[in-house]
């Protein structure tokens, strides 16, 4: 009573491909634990689906993904879908969508705010300002360590600057995460471990093999959802060894004589050359650098005209280009180096010759074909590395 | 034709019910797919049989309150149904007893409805003729077969000395057939295994796999419930309705037969020391 509160909102972010009992499960967990510290009252919970640029095997369609998150949500009076993330074209990171969820909270609170504390038991709850923490499952906190997928900055602010609420299963993963971390160990007290007693491993992937496999889903996921599966025929067979995202497997052929070669496939690294230096040049930090040349991406590439999109597919972050051959753009490399970019892509003879203007001297890329392989050259400030892919 | 050859089959599931959860009606889903996957049933009915007052076990409530949630609970199943038989019972019951009873039930709503039956008999006793013993009487192959639907933990208690009587084992596994759900930890073919009696009828045992580990007992509602934390998802939104509104489970509701000594432990210890 007499302590004031402070008004907390509980994001998830994921693909809720589709959203299960477990989901909003663990929102009732994370909203409890909040309460039970005497310091927050949690006011809101938002389910973010993210966009189909994700690119991720299996996803269906973010309409359908919505859909479902909405009748699944629709018994409880706390829990929102937001559908703002899911309608960006390509894949927002963490952070970005968070920022977003905050100012539309402070823009909401500026509005109302004033009203709440009348509604609410004590007066003292408004004059806090609210804050935004984002839910998740026990394996989140090794994702920062995984390379590539997170932006250095991002983790601190996201630790930091909003919080984290992380549901454990009794196992120590999550302790030893922070304990290893220096940054996440200064941060702990934003860092929230709830306990799930009861185990229940209800994953989406289960779900959608049970559905190809015509099992029964019922319990697992609301007969709402289930109704909607089967009316809209997701989760068959067909849809989900496709990859539906992937808008290539029409090949389209190159209408005009003036495209030398159409560059279209999906394409498999089996080389890669001098990627640290490269990476270097970028003033990429060691440890990201270290992981980087471990990976090895895929190209998947759809051409189209003067339209062509690459998208780099690795297991932990996709990096996706877009663009008109000729046209300068803004080229946001997030994800990369953080920069930014102007960007033009020509053809010299049967070369896609990329000049990418910005900070970094003598950057840009080259890709080609030879046979049934790709290659790429990646240029920064004098150093060169050189990738080759396989059709696949 | 196709169907024709398909055993029906009903599962009958026995407990306390204390409340109902998800994880129970997950258990028949499982079961019927994996019955229905062997290709020799066709599951027609699920029956849930909430334990009589009599059973007097730690923190049971009253039966009509079990009854009504697994009744609610069932509201959007088409094919599983609550028996209150059992619950109404004055004294405890065998589980051997239970069953017996539904498949007489069941036995009997065939007779009434079914003239065709009769025509069947003929194909009947050559089937029966292949049947193992001890089934004699009761593998009526062509007629419906009346399953017992439980957990891993079931068929472990079997090894509990003075729950379950000796012969009743042999009646339930022998005469009618268990169908046992079990998770990642327990290894139920062990079990059975060592049990002279579940081996000599393994066959009329089925185990389901359940890959998607779900522990959710009614015991850990029933604490969540008494410490005021959110229950929701684990068991239907209008259990969860129905137990705010008649203020179930309190730390009260738990202590109710704290000092009593369970039914049938109580019935088979004084037997066997009398």
């Amino acid at each position: 009573m007499t302590t004031c509160r402070v008004p907390l909102y509980l994001l998830a972010c994921g693909s809720f491909n589709p959203i299960t009992n477990q989901h909003m499960r663990l929102f009732e967990l994370a909203r409890d634990h909040m309460h039970s510290t005497g310091q927050y009252q949690v006011v809101g919970g938002i389910v973010s689906p993210v966009s189909d640029g994700y690119g991720k095997q299996g996803l269906v369609q973010a309409q359908h993904r919505i859909a479902m998150a909405k009748l699944a949500l629709q018994s409880s009076n706390w829990v929102t879908v937001d559908e703002w993330e899911s309608q960006q074209p390509d894949w927002t990171e963490t952070v970005v969508t968070m920022r977003h969820h905050y100012e539309q909270i402070l823009k909401r609170e500026q509005s109302t705010g004033t009203h709440r504390g009348s509604i609410g038991n004590t007066t003292s709850i408004s004059t806090l300002s609210p804050q935004l923490k984002l839910l998740c499952g026990a394996d989140f906190l090794d994702t920062f360590k995984t390379p590539g997928l997170w932006l250095h900055g991002h983790v601190e602010e996201l630790v930091s600057h909003f919080g984290l609420v992380c549901v454990t299963r009794g196992s120590l993963q999550p302790e030893r995460a922070i304990h290893e971390s220096d940054m996440l160990y200064r941060h702990r007290k934003n860092i929230f471990l709830v306990r799930e007693w009861v185990r229940n491993d209800t994953s989406a992937t289960e779900v959608r093999r049970a559905l190809r496999r015509g099992l029964s889903v019922k319990y697992l996921i609301p007969d709402s959802v289930i109704k909607y599966i089967h009316q809209h025929n997701l989760y068959t067979e067909h849809t989900t060894y496709r990859r539906p995202l992937r808008p290539l497997e029409v090949r389209k052929p190159a209408d005009t004589a003036n495209m030398p070669v159409n560059l279209t496939g999906y394409w498999k690294m089996i080389s890669n050359d001098n990627f640290e230096e490269y990476l270097k040049a970028l003033d990429v930090n060691v440890a990201i650098r270290k992981i980087a040349t471990l990976l090895k991406p895929d190209k998947d590439i759809v051409h189209d005209g003067d339209h062509i999109i690459i998208k780099t597919l690795s297991t932990f972050k996709n990096y996706n280009m877009d663009f008109h051959v000729g046209k300068e753009f803004e080229e946001d490399l997030s994800g990369v180096d953080d920069r930014k970019c102007m960007t033009t892509i020509t053809w010299d003879g049967d070369r896609l010759v990329c000049v990418q203007k910005g900070e970094i001297e003598g950057r840009g890329w080259t890709h080609w074909v030879e046979g049934d392989e790709l290659h790429l050259e990646l240029r920064a400030a004098g150093a060169v590395s050189k990738q080759v892919f396989k059709k696949s | 034709m196709e169907s024709q050859s398909l055993t029906r089959v009903a599962l009958l599931a026995c407990g306390s019910f204390n409340p109902i959860t998800n994880m129970h009606l997950r258990m028949f889903e499982l079961a019927r797919d994996h019955l229905e996957d062997t290709g020799q049933y066709s599951v027609v009915k699920g029956i849930i049989s909430p334990v009589g007052d009599a059973y007097k076990k730690k923190g049971l409530i009253e039966a009509s309150h079990r009854v009504e949630m697994a009744r609610l609970a069932t509201e959007s199943s088409s094919w599983i149904k609550v028996d209150t038989w059992e619950s109404f019972q004055p004294e405890w019951l065998e589980t051997a007893k239970v069953v017996r009873h539904h498949y007489e039930e069941m036995l009997s709503a065939e007779h009434n409805s079914d003239d065709v039956d009769t025509v069947k008999y003929g194909k009947k006793r050559r089937v029966e003729e292949n049947c193992f013993e001890g089934s004699v009487h009761q593998k009526k192959r062509d007629g419906p077969q009346l399953m017992l639907l439980c957990g891993a933990d079931v068929l472990e208690s079997f090894g509990i000395p003075n729950l379950w009587k000796q012969e009743d084992i042999a009646e339930i596994v022998g005469r009618y057939g268990l169908v046992c759900i079990t998770r990642s930890g327990s290894d139920p073919h062990k079990f059975i295994h060592q049990s002279d009696v579940l081996w000599r009828h393994r066959k009329n045992i089925h185990i389901v796999h359940e890959w998607v580990t779900n522990e959710i007992s009614a015991t850990h509602v029933r604490r969540a419930l008494r410490r005021g934390r959110s229950v929701r998802y684990l068991l239907p939104d209008s259990i969860v309705h129905y137990i705010q509104e008649h203020h179930l489970y309190s730390a009260e509701s738990e202590q109710k037969n704290a000092d009593v000594t369970l039914a049938p432990l109580q019935r088979y210890t004084t037997a066997s020391s009398s």
